[in-house]
This record gives structure tokens, C-alpha cells and sequence, in this order.
């Protein structure tokens, strides 16, 4: 351990001078203009110093390949990497200051323009049928900060800088990535470019173009063992099925052109009902069209498929890319939709998109329930972990579609409540998914570290190798605990305050306002809270409680350096940070831009925190009084409980978990048991260890049609096109075999021909002149 | 005359490609690597003083040029502006008697087309330093340079043609005597496809040579000039006239169609492409897919859709339906290619599809969006190629699926392939994707929700890329798994040469997908100009 800390602490004021980089910044901006630049001028920076990075580090990895110190002082990449976001952190923080200290919100966002990408021209068809010139635009390039895209911007950019420095311990001291580290930091800042950028970007279009940075760098980063064939096949297959999601995207986006004329927030929200002129068959499609993008990289269904393989990536990769942010981009872009549907007097939304509302919370509904379904069986620690970020993002798109189901339906105030938990839940995923995939890396790094030298074959992934885990990694087992509780939604810690908003505002919209289609997803996912329940709880026992179940699980302990920090950060914001940001009004802030603290400011802290509570528990209305009871009873006791019965257990005697969790274990035994090998042999449970067989559909649908359409393509190219050409030359080739025989060599042939070509030639020129 | 930048970049390489030839050829036997060591240094730094050349002509502070504020016909460096005076004053004439002049210039279409032959000229020479009979070699790729770049700044059909048939002389010899196993078919094949495809090309020239009236000059038999200028004005002035009637004017741009879809090249005109790409020397392959391909769609716009817009119009549907086909059936093939470079051929068919299918929306955004790619196109598929000659130098093998884990042996042409793979299936921030989406905009606004076809492709297009890189570069275990081709020799990364030339190309796809503006904006103001002023009162008045 003491190593560890020196370890640390050497790179700390390292960190620390980067974090100062907005000092020189500003005096970079009096030396240069009199004047510091501001935090907004400074804001394209965030994106654009790891985007130059990346290059950086990837040329120098390669040049210095296997060199001492680049391996040790500067981890094969990582430290430049981690100053980098360390920078981007930085400027992040000065920038929300700024956000802050200058009022700014949905109405009056922070807006720069940079430059203009292309300049052209368009033509268009008037109403009498005649061609005209249309326009003079260009599509350009600038920066647009409001509420979301602040918060996205935070957690982006502090999940980014603590994965970073959890990444210096898991992947620098595994001997498998020596020598090839600087390939997964050059490749995770440009992600991070990528991600800051589409939160940054203030045109449709700046989105899709960061939106498929972070595409590529999903499919490299899955694809990071790529000897593996399953992490290549992998890497493929997410790169591929967002891609279907991100060509209907573009289609989106050409139809919103058509639409408005641009791609930029600022004209398409100025009003998107142009006056009430707008389209709304047009505005629909083009809506579904940028919908099924963001299904398609959310990973939800029927796109869903990529994401449970993508955990073949390093585990860092899982908690960032496929947990804390770049699956939100998916919800980001369907935030965004917001003022096409408010019709609330707020905004100039456009009437009658109810539907894309109801299809959007469907789909959350579905994905929510067959995720957390398939979660059920899943023995793989990161496999869980992947599906219960499928179904806690469809959790949040049932909540977007609802709030924008009240938009369009003139329920302002319940459409912000359900906005602001739907945003409020991604803040809170994000910490508590990232934490956890950090702590399931902890765990199996290891797994691996105590079955390094064996010669057994062991998959330090699997739970079923795991068990009793809880004394020998504290500090992991307690994140784990308390992220798993913020993603079930154990009232006050993290996640329960913004899950709750999401469920009663469903069961409103479905019961209370007349939505009936939305029955169905309010159904589904309010069973998803309990089912959440269990597939947590079952997570966390089979890996922490009981005894261990092989011999490798017997000799973990907890030694890697950089691993612990993040994890404690994460668990303390998990814990308390929900609570505390639920008192200071995080949902009206993300919802409707009410200042932060109101509550506090006018009545007294102890009067916000009441209120909260209240707000919570105690429901004025008695239906939604019920919903939220039941909600909390499933998801608290039923499937936990559920859970401990079958999979619960005490530690071996002499071994005690850390204070925080340990009265979970002897309370976990107290359930009693329940044998399942009947139900885990069942068909069902066939049905979903194979994910409902979408997987085998998929792969049938594409190796039985594409494929051998693409080779008979080939064949009939080379055999009937090319083959027709060859038919030619072969009987050209005979023509002149034939011609040369007309070379009979007698004087009078040729005389013959002579006067037959002069009258030829001379009829011709008669006819042309 | 001869003092025009632009003569200087035509003629100057093809004359010092002949006299280092002669050089090389003349030496002692005895000295003649040493002096090949030279001429090919020579040779290298030649063609970087062409390439500055074209980039100050570029640049607005030194040339003063503004590029965007070119009107229609108006052409940088022209050394015959108002030809029809300077013509008769015997300024420009070459052939009095025909009415062929020397007549060069440059605008928003042509500029780029020659600022990107004399940047990929020096590339390819990079990427093939050591290549046998280096003299030899690098002299034919000058003299290409020089033919190149005669074909896109000539402004006379008849010189035009001269050059177009010249292109073919140098990538004649290259393939035959620098090229794979099979060179001898292959080069044939090239020779005789495109040339009888130029010949039906000729015709139509010949034709609109004949319907060009221009005001008789001393000397000029027959009352006709090849000067495309004159033919602009005439066919602006006579409207559907030109040409005798609408009838001969389809007539013509047909004729002029097969010339240019053969050489861009569009289904079903194509199969010439993979053969002379696989066979041909890593290079020829970079010039033929990089500039050649070009030349037809260049061609295509200068003279049958500048020219004869009314007939453009008319034939809107089939140039919609013969980029379509290339588009989405080039890709298909693609998928189902087992060789690296043969995969990548098709794939220029497949986005030579996509220009194409820009003109036909007769969108000023979707033509600027089709001149674009031919740019970036033209950056980006040198540099797929430039990877398989790396894969054929160091592996001898291009089979796709022969080999596994490359990029553990060789991370630098792992690196490079990913970069040039991600770069043509249109990964936004390069230079291709800055293309697809003003195609794409214009096409949704001229055809709707066939947009669906084009759409998919780009599914398609990533899926053959990532299979590929699968299936050599990627999987294969901790051991890998090496070609049977190398025949257990140690396997190697890329030269330095060969990595720098894939570098300055990965730097300018970059460059101009994130900075697109810089070339685009002109290519915007020249598809401008033509739209409003010819295109629209086409579609307004002479088409019924």
C-alpha cells in the first residue's frame, strides 16, 4: 500500500498545475488582447486539447514502444492523458462558473460561433412550378450551453478524468496490455473529444458529427484485444448496429434541413412550428428518423444487441463509454426534442406529435423490462452490469417520452417534473454505473491477479467463481453496495430521487391525464423496479457474500494503486450527492432552469429538506401515494429479498466485511433459501442466457440474405459484366483473324479495295459537306 | 503564352519527365544507379516546386485570387481571356487552320483537380522510393503529372482530348512493366477500355465542334474552333439550338456520357478498374484512382454538363439511375471481394456513384457536394491504396482472410489501415464525409425518401471496410497468424518512406474534413454560377 501512495502522490502536482490551466488561459488572453478571455471563449477548447492529444500520445506510444520511462514516468501515455482531462475538467469547472454567475439557462444558453464549416447555395421549386434561387446558407460550427448540456458537460468531463485515473491502476499493472497502453489512452481522450464536443456542439449536425467520433472510438476501444476474435466480432458488431441507428439519424437530419433551412438550435428552436406552418406529417418522420438514432446508440431495443458484447473492451472502456456517457448521447438527442413538442405557451412547439412520444416511452418501457429480464441469468459480473444500463436507460427515454407526451399535451408543469427526474436519473446513473463498473473491474483485476500464475482456466468474470468477497475487498464491496443501492433506488441514496419522479410521472401521464397508451410502459417499468431489485441484489451477493467458491476468490485482496480514489469519489457523490441535489432542486433546474436552491433561499434549509422528503414520500394525490409505495416496497424489499433467498449468505467465520455493509450479510441469511435449478433449467431460462434470440435472428437474417447476395454480386460481375466485355475482345479478336485473310497478296484484291475504300471515303464527305 | 503558370505545370513535367528519361536511359551502365540515385531526387524535388507553385496560385494572399467571386466562364491564369479576340489576334492559336488553340485556365472546378495531382505526384513518388529502375519510374509518373494536369486546365477540346489520350501512355507503361503477374492482360485491357470508351467521347466532340460557329478569322479553314469558351457562349446564346436541336444535343451528351462513366467509372463500365488497380504498381494505383478517375468526372461536368445542360436535364433520371447502381451494387461487390485491393477498386465505383448522383439533384449544394468528393475521394483512396501496396510489399498477398493479427506485426499499416478505412466509409471530421452530407441534403431535396438507397449503402460500405479489417489485422490469437505467402520469413512494418507518404494523406483528409471550407467554398461558387445562371432558365424555359 505504501508504494500505492507514492505512487500517487509523485503525479499529484502534476494533476494539480493542470488543473490551473484556465489561470494561464486568461493570461494568455490579456497578453494577447488586454483582455482575459472569458470561460465561453475559452469552452472549444475542451473538446479540441484532446482531440490534438490524441495523435499525440498514439505517435509517441509507437515511437517510444517498450521504452523504460515511458513506461514508468509516463505510464505508457496515461499521465498525458489524465493532464489532458485534467485540463478539460478544469475548463469545464470555469466555464459552469461562468454558466452560473451569468444567469444563463434554456431560454439564454451560452452561444459562441466559431466558424463556418461549408458555405453553399440551394434552389427550390416556387409555388407556380418555377425554379428559383432559395437561399445562400452555410453550416457552421459554434458552442451551446444551457442546463442539459451543462450537466452533461460536468459529467462527462469528471467521469472522463476519474475513469482516467482508475484506468492508471487496472490497465498499466496488468502484464497483458504492457506495451500497448498508449493505443487505449490515445483512443479514450479521443472519445473524450468526442463526447465533450456533442454536448457542446449547437447544430444537429456538430452532434451527429461527435456522436460518430464516439463510434469509432466505442468500435477501437471494444475492438482494444483485437487477437481476440470475440473482441474483434464484437467491436464490428457495435460499430455496425449503430450504424443502422446513426444512417436513420442522418436521414433525420436531412429532413430537418428541409425543414427549417438549418441544422442549428437557435433557428430550429427560435420556433419550431415556423409559425405554425411546419409540416407536422414531416416533423413526425424526420423526429422517429433522429428517434431510432439515438435507439441505436443508447443500445436500446430492437437495437440493443451490441452492447452486452461490447463488454469484451477493457473494463474502464465498459464503465465509460458503454455506461456513463456515450449511451446517454442517445438520451441527449432526444432532450433535445423538447421544444418541438412544447406547446405549453413556453415554447412555439408544433401540436399533434403525441404519438413519437408514446412510441418513445414504449420503447423504454420494452428495453427496461426484457433487460432487466435477460439480467436475470447472466453470471457474467459485467454482462449484468451491461444490461442493467439498458434497462436504467430505457428507464430514462420512458421518462423523456412522458415528459414530452406532457408537452405536447399543455401540462407544463407535470412535463418539466418528468424532464428534469429523466435528466436528473442520467446524472445519477452515470455515477452510480461508472462506479460500478470500476468496482467489478477492481474485482476482477483481482480475480485475475490471484489466479495469475495457475494453470487452470478460470474466467475472472464469472460470479460463479466468486463469493465471499465482501471482507477481502472493502472498499470495492462497499462501492458496490451503495451503487447498486443508487441504481435500485433505495430511498434516499442517489437514484431513488429521480427514479421515483420517472415512475409517478409515468403512472400520471398513463392514469391521471388520459395517456392511455402509456399504460403499457408504466406497467413495465414500474415491474422493472423490482426486477431491478433482484438483479442487483443478486449481483452483489453471488460476487460478496457467502463463502468463497473456488480457491482463487480465497486469496484476493485489495493492492492496486490509483483504483481506490475514484471509487471513493464516486460512492460519496452515490450516496449523498442524490439527496443533496434533489434539496437544492436539481430537477427543476434541469427541468425548467428555476435557479438552484430556491427552496433553500426562500424557506430555510431545513424547510427544502422536508419538502423533499415529503415531496417524495407523501404524495398529495393518493394514486400516486400507491404507485410510489409499491414502487419502493417491490424494489426495496421483494426483490432483494428475493434475491438473498437464493443466493445470500454469511462470510467464513474470521472474516468481516467493512462497517458500512456489514449487517447485510447476517440480514441476507435471514431470508431463508429457495432452490432454482428447476427454474435455471427451464426454457425460459434458455431463452434468455441466448437474449430472446435477437442475436440469432439478426445473425441469420444477415449471413442467409446480404452475404450471399454479395457474393453471387461478385460472380455475376466477373462472369456476366466483365465476361460480356471478354466476349467482345474474343470477338474482336476473330473479326481480325477473319480481316487478315482479306490479305490474300494478289494485286487485283488490293486494287479492288483501294477503289472501293476511295468511293466510301468520297460518298461520306459528300454527305457531311 | 508559355509564361502562364499554368503552361509551366503542364508542359514543364512532361519535358523534364522526358529529359531525365533520356538520362537514365543514356547513362553508363556503370554509373547508372549511382546517377538514377540523383535524377530520382531530382525528380522528387521537381515535383515539390510544382506543388508549391499550385499552392501559392491558391493562396489569396500571394495570388491575389479571389476564388470565390468567379463568375461563369471567368478562369484564373487564362491566357486567352475573350478568346474569341485573342484567338483571331494569333495570341493563343496552335492550329490556325482547325481553330485549335492553346487555351488554359483555371476555375472552382478545375483548381482543386490540379492542386491535388501535384500534392499526390510527390506522395506517390514517396510511397514508392525504392521502386526497381527508380529513374524510369519516378520520369513516367512526372510525365503523368504533366498529361494530368493538361487534361483539367485546357480549355480547348481538341488539346483536352490530346492530353486525356496522353494520361493513358505512362499508366500504360507502369502497369506493364512495374506491375503484378499479370500485368500484360491487364494492361491492355486498360489501354483498349478506356480508349475505345474516349473514342465514342471524340465523336461527340467532333460533333460539337461542328455545330460551333464562331466569327471566321484569317486563317481558320473551316469556321469552327475547339475553344470551350466559344461554345459556352454560343450555347448560352442559342439556347436549345446549339447543336442543330435538342435531339443532337442528346445525341452528343450521351456519346460524351459513355466517354466520361468509363473512365469515372460507372456500372456497367467498370470491370476495366479492378484489374488495372490489381495489377497495377502501388503508385499507378494511388495516380489512377486518385487523379484518373477524376478526369471523367471532371470531364463530365466541364463539357456535357456545362455544355449541354438542357440534355442534362433531360437525361436527370438516368444519370440518377447509373449512380445509384454503381453506388449500391459497387458495394454489394465489395462485400463479396476476397481481395484487399479488388475490394477497394470497387469501392472508388461505389463513391464515383455518389458524384453522380450529386449532379443529378441540380442542386448548386449537391454539385459543390459531387466536385468535393471527387477531392476528397481523391485523397482518400490514394491512401487505401498506398495501404495494400504495403499489405503486397511486406505480406506479397492481398487475399483477405489469409492472414490474421497483422497489426500486432506490423502496428504502423494497422494504424494506417484503420485511418484510410474509417476515412472512406465517410467517418465525419475527414474529408469524405464533408461530401456524402451536402450530397445527401441536396439529394433528400431533390428526390425525398429515396434517400433510403444511398442511406443504406453507407451500412454497406461499413460493413465491408470493418469485415475486411477482421479478417487481416485483427483476430488471430497472442500468436497471429502470418501469410503462407511470406513463407516463414520475419514479417515487417512499413518503410519510413511509405509512412510518410500515408501520413501527409491522413493529415490532409483531416485537414479538409474539419476545415472543409477551403476547398469547398469555391466548388460552392462555381456550382453556384452554373445553377442560377444557366441551369435555372434551363429548367424554367427550354425544358417543357
Amino acid at each position: 500500500m505504501s508504494d500505492t501512495k507514492t505512487s500517487e502522490m509523485r503525479f499529484l502536482p502534476i494533476i494539480g498545475l493542470c488543473l490551473l490551466f484556465p489561470l494561464l488561459r486568461m493570461f494568455g488572453g490579456e497578453m494577447a488582447t488586454g483582455t482575459p478571455f472569458t470561460a465561453l471563449e475559452s469552452a472549444f477548447l475542451i473538446p479540441l486539447i484532446p482531440m490534438v492529444i490524441f495523435p499525440v500520445i498514439a505517435i509517441l506510444g509507437q515511437m517510444n514502444h517498450g521504452d523504460e520511462a515511458w513506461r514508468e514516468r509516463f505510464k505508457e501515455g496515461g499521465m498525458i492523458a489524465l493532464c489532458t482531462l485534467a485540463i478539460s475538467l478544469s475548463l469545464t469547472i470555469w466555464l459552469a462558473i461562468e454558466f452560473f454567475t451569468k444567469g444563463s439557462s434554456f431560454e439564454d444558453p451560452l452561444r459562441a460561433s466559431v466558424f463556418n464549416w461549408i458555405n453553399f447555395e440551394t434552389i427550390t421549386q416556387d409555388a407556380a412550378g418555377n425554379w428559383i434561387h432559395l437561399k445562400s446558407d452555410s453550416l457552421g460550427v459554434g458552442l451551446w450551453i444551457d442546463n442539459v448540456s451543462m450537466m452533461l458537460l460536468f459529467v462527462a468531463s469528471f467521469l472522463c478524468f476519474l475513469i482516467c485515473w482508475f484506468s492508471l491502476g487496472y490497465m498499466n499493472t496488468d502484464p497483458v496490455n504492457k506495451d500497448r497502453n498508449h493505443r487505449f489512452y490515445a483512443e479514450f481522450v479521443l472519445f473524450t473529444a468526442g463526447m465533450l464536443g456533442m454536448v457542446l456542439a449547437d447544430s444537429f449536425l456538430w452532434l451527429f458529427i461527435f456522436w460518430e467520433i464516439m463510434g469509432l472510438c466505442s468500435y477501437l476501444l471494444i475492438g482494444f484485444y483485437y487477437e481476440r476474435p470475440s473482441a474483434a466480432y464484437a467491436a464490428k458488431k457495435a460499430f455496425l448496429t449503430t450504424r443502422v441507428g446513426d444512417v436513420f439519424l442522418l436521414i433525420g437530419l436531412l429532413m430537418l434541413y428541409d425543414i427549417y433551412g438549418s441544422l442549428e438550435f437557435a433557428v430550429i428552436f427560435g420556433d419550431p412550428s415556423l409559425h405554425g406552418t411546419v409540416d407536422v406529417n414531416m416533423l413526425r418522420w424526420a423526429l422517429i428518423m433522429l428517434f431510432i438514432g439515438a435507439v441505436g446508440k443508447s443500445a436500446q431495443f430492437p437495437l440493443h444487441v451490441w452492447l452486452p458484447d461490447a463488454m469484451e473492451g477493457p473494463t474502464p472502456v465498459s464503465a465509460l463509454i458503454h455506461a456513463a456517457t456515450m449511451v446517454n448521447a442517445g438520451l441527449y438527442l432526444v432532450a433535445r426534442f423538447v421544444p418541438f413538442f412544447d406547446v405549453t405557451g413556453h415554447g412555439h412547439g408544433v401540436e399533434g406529435l403525441g404519438d413519437v412520444a408514446i412510441l418513445i416511452a414504449w420503447i423504454g418501457g420494452i428495453t427496461a423490462f426484457m433487460a432487466a429480464l435477460i439480467a436475470f441469468v447472466q453470471n457474467d459480473i459485467k454482462k449484468v452490469l451491461a444490461y442493467s444500463t439498458m434497462s436504467q436507460l430505457a428507464y430514462i427515454f420512458t421518462g423523456l417520452g412522458v415528459a414530452l407526451w406532457f408537452y405536447n399535451h399543455g401540462e407544463h408543469h407535470a412535463a418539466v417534473i418528468a424532464f428534469g427526474a429523466s435528466m436528473f436519473h442520467l446524472f445519477n446513473h452515470a455515477m452510480a454505473k461508472g462506479m460500478l463498473f470500476m468496482a467489478s473491474g477492481s474485482v476482477i483485476h483481482e480475480m485475475h491477479h490471484a489466479h495469475h500464475g495457475s494453470h487452470d482456466e478460470m474466467d475472472p468474470q464469472d460470479m460463479r467463481n466468486m463469493g465471499g468477497l465482501a471482507g477481502k475487498l472493502p472498499i470495492t464491496s462497499t462501492a458496490m453496495a451503495i451503487g447498486s443501492a443508487s441504481i435500485i433506488g433505495i430511498p434516499l441514496i442517489g437514484g431513488f430521487w429521480s427514479k421515483e419522479g420517472i415512475v409517478a410521472e409515468t403512472w400520471n401521464a398513463a392514469a391521471l391525464h388520459g395517456g392511455t397508451w402509456l399504460l403499457v410502459p408504466a406497467f413495465l417499468i414500474l415491474l422493472t423496479a423490482g426486477m431491478t431489485g433482484f438483479y442487483m441484489t443478486r449481483m452483489w451477493m453471488m460476487t460478496f457474500a457467502g463463502k468463497p467458491k473456488t480457491v482463487y476468490a480465497d486469496k484476493v485482496h485489495e493492492h492496486t494503486p490509483w483504483i481506490p480514489t475514484p471509487l471513493i469519489t464516486l460512492s460519496v457523490i452515490s450516496l449523498l450527492g442524490g439527496f443533496a441535489l434533489a434539496v437544492l432542486g436539481a430537477t427543476h433546474w434541469l427541468g425548467e432552469a428555476e435557479a438552484f436552491g430556491t427552496a433553500i433561499h426562500e424557506h430555510g434549509l431545513v424547510f427544502a429538506i422536508l419538502d423533499t422528503i415529503v415531496h417524495a414520500f407523501l404524495p398529495t394525490d393518493m394514486f400516486l401515494f400507491l404507485i410510489t409505495w409499491v414502487a419502493i416496497s417491490i424494489s426495496l424489499v421483494v426483490g432483494p429479498a428475493m434475491a438473498m433467498r437464493i443466493h445470500g449468505g454469511r462470510l467464513k467465520s474470521g472474516e468481516s466485511a467493512p462497517r458500512l455493509i456489514s449487517w447485510i450479510l447476517p440480514l441476507s441469511s435471514k431470508f431463508g433459501r429457495t432452490q432454482v435449478d428447476d427454474l435455471a433449467n427451464s426454457g425460459l431460462a434458455d431463452a434468455l442466457h441466448r437474449r430472446l434470440y435477437f442475436d440469432e435472428l439478426y445473425d441469420w437474417a444477415i449471413g442467409k440474405t446480404v452475404i450471399p447476395l454479395a457474393y453471387a454480386l461478385s460472380w455475376f460481375d466477373k462472369n456476366v459484366i466483365d465476361g460480356a466485355i471478354k466476349g467482345i475482345e474474343w470477338g474482336s479478336q476473330k473479326i481480325s483473324g477473319d480481316v487478315r485473310k482479306l490479305t490474300t497478296g494478289r494485286p487485283s484484291d488490293y486494287i479492288m479495295m483501294a477503289v472501293i475504300g476511295t468511293f466510301s471515303i468520297l460518298i461520306l464527305l459528300w454527305g457531311v459537306i | 503564352m508559355f509564361g502562364n503558370p499554368l503552361t509551366i505545370l503542364t508542359l514543364g513535367p512532361i519535358l523534364a519527365g522526358f529529359a531525365f528519361m533520356l538520362v537514365a536511359w543514356a547513362a553508363p551502365p556503370s554509373k547508372r544507379k549511382e546517377i538514377s540515385q540523383y535524377i530520382r531526387l531530382l525528380i522528387f524535388a521537381f515535383s515539390l516546386l510544382l506543388l508549391s507553385l499550385s499552392t501559392l496560385m491558391f493562396l489569396e494572399s500571394y495570388s491575389g485570387i479571389s476564388w470565390t467571386s468567379l463568375a461563369l466562364n471567368e478562369y484564373v491564369y487564362d491566357n486567352c481571356a475573350n478568346a474569341e479576340i485573342a484567338i483571331e489576334a494569333g495570341g493563343c492559336s496552335l492550329v490556325d487552320g482547325f481553330g485549335v488553340s492553346w487555351h488554359v485556365g483555371v476555375d472552382g472546378l478545375s483548381f482543386p483537380m490540379v492542386w491535388l495531382t501535384t500534392l499526390l505526384i510527390p506522395i506517390s513518388m514517396l510511397v514508392e522510393w525504392n521502386a526497381k529502375k527508380g529513374a524510369q519510374f519516378h520520369s513516367l509518373i512526372l510525365m503523368m503529372e504533366g498529361a494530368l494536369i493538361g487534361v483539367f486546365v485546357s480549355l480547348d477540346l481538341f488539346v483536352f482530348y490530346t492530353f486525356w489520350e496522353l494520361t493513358l501512355i505512362p499508366m500504360f507503361f507502369l502497369i506493364l512493366l512495374w506491375g503484378g503477374e499479370n500485368r500484360k492482360y491487364a494492361a491492355q485491357k486498360f489501354f483498349i477500355y478506356t480508349f475505345t470508351a474516349s473514342v465514342l467521347m471524340l465523336l461527340g466532340i467532333l460533333v460539337m465542334y461542328y455545330f460551333t460557329r464562331v466569327p471566321v478569322w484569317d486563317g481558320n479553314l473551316t469556321g469552327r474552333a475547339f475553344d470551350i469558351t466559344l461554345m459556352a457562349s454560343s450555347s448560352n446564346t442559342l439556347g436549345s439550338a446549339f447543336l442543330g436541336g435538342f435531339g443532337m444535343q442528346k445525341a452528343v451528351f450521351l456519346l460524351l456520357l459513355v466517354g466520361f462513366a468509363a473512365k469515372m467509372p460507372s456500372v456497367p463500365v467498370h470491370t476495366w478498374l479492378p484489374d488495372a488497380h490489381v495489377q497495377a504498381p502501388t503508385a499507378g494505383s494511388m495516380l489512377l484512382a486518385g487523379v484518373m478517375l477524376k478526369m471523367g468526372a471532371y470531364g463530365f461536368l466541364r463539357i456535357a454538363v456545362e455544355l449541354l445542360p438542357g440534355a442534362m436535364v433531360h437525361y436527370q433520371l438516368l444519370l440518377i439511375v447509373l449512380g445509384m447502381i454503381s453506388l449500391v451494387y459497387g458495394a454489394m461487390v465489395c462485400l463479396g471481394q476476397t481481395n484487399l485491393k479488388r475490394m477497394v477498386a470497387y469501392s472508388s465505383v461505389s463513391h464515383m456513384g455518389l458524384i453522380f448522383i450529386g449532379i443529378a439533384t441540380m442542386q448548386p449544394l449537391g454539385i459543390a457536394g459531387a466536385i468535393f468528393m471527387m477531392l476528397a475521394h481523391g485523397i482518400i483512396s490514394p491512401y487505401l491504396f498506398a495501404v495494400c501496396g504495403a499489405f503486397k510489399h511486406h505480406y506479397h498477398t492481398l487475399e483477405i482472410g489469409s492472414m490474421r493479427g497483422i497489426a500486432k506485426f506490423s502496428p504502423w499499416l494497422g494504424g494506417h489501415m484503420m485511418a484510410a478505412w474509417m476515412g472512406s466509409l465517410g467517418l465525419p471530421l475527414m474529408a469524405g464525409f464533408v461530401a456524402e452530407v451536402a450530397i445527401m441534403i441536396a439529394f433528400w431535396m431533390a428526390f425525398g425518401w429515396w434517400v433510403i438507397l444511398p442511406a443504406l449503402t453507407l451500412i454497406i460500405t461499413a460493413a465491408y471496410y470493418l469485415w475486411s479489417m477482421q479478417r487481416t489485422i485483427f483476430e488471430g490469437g497472442d500468436e497471429g497468424q502470418l501469410p503462407d505467402s511470406l513463407h516463414g520469413d520475419e514479417p515487417v512494418d512499413v518503410s519510413w518512406h511509405e509512412n510518410a507518404g500515408m501520413f501527409i494523406l491522413a493529415v490532409f483528409a483531416i485537414v479538409l474534413g474539419v476545415l472543409p471550407f477551403i476547398f469547398f467554398d469555391m466548388m460552392s461558387s462555381y456550382s453556384n454560377e452554373f445553377v442560377t445562371e444557366v441551369l435555372l432558365d434551363v429548367l424554367n424555359e427550354v425544358m417543357p
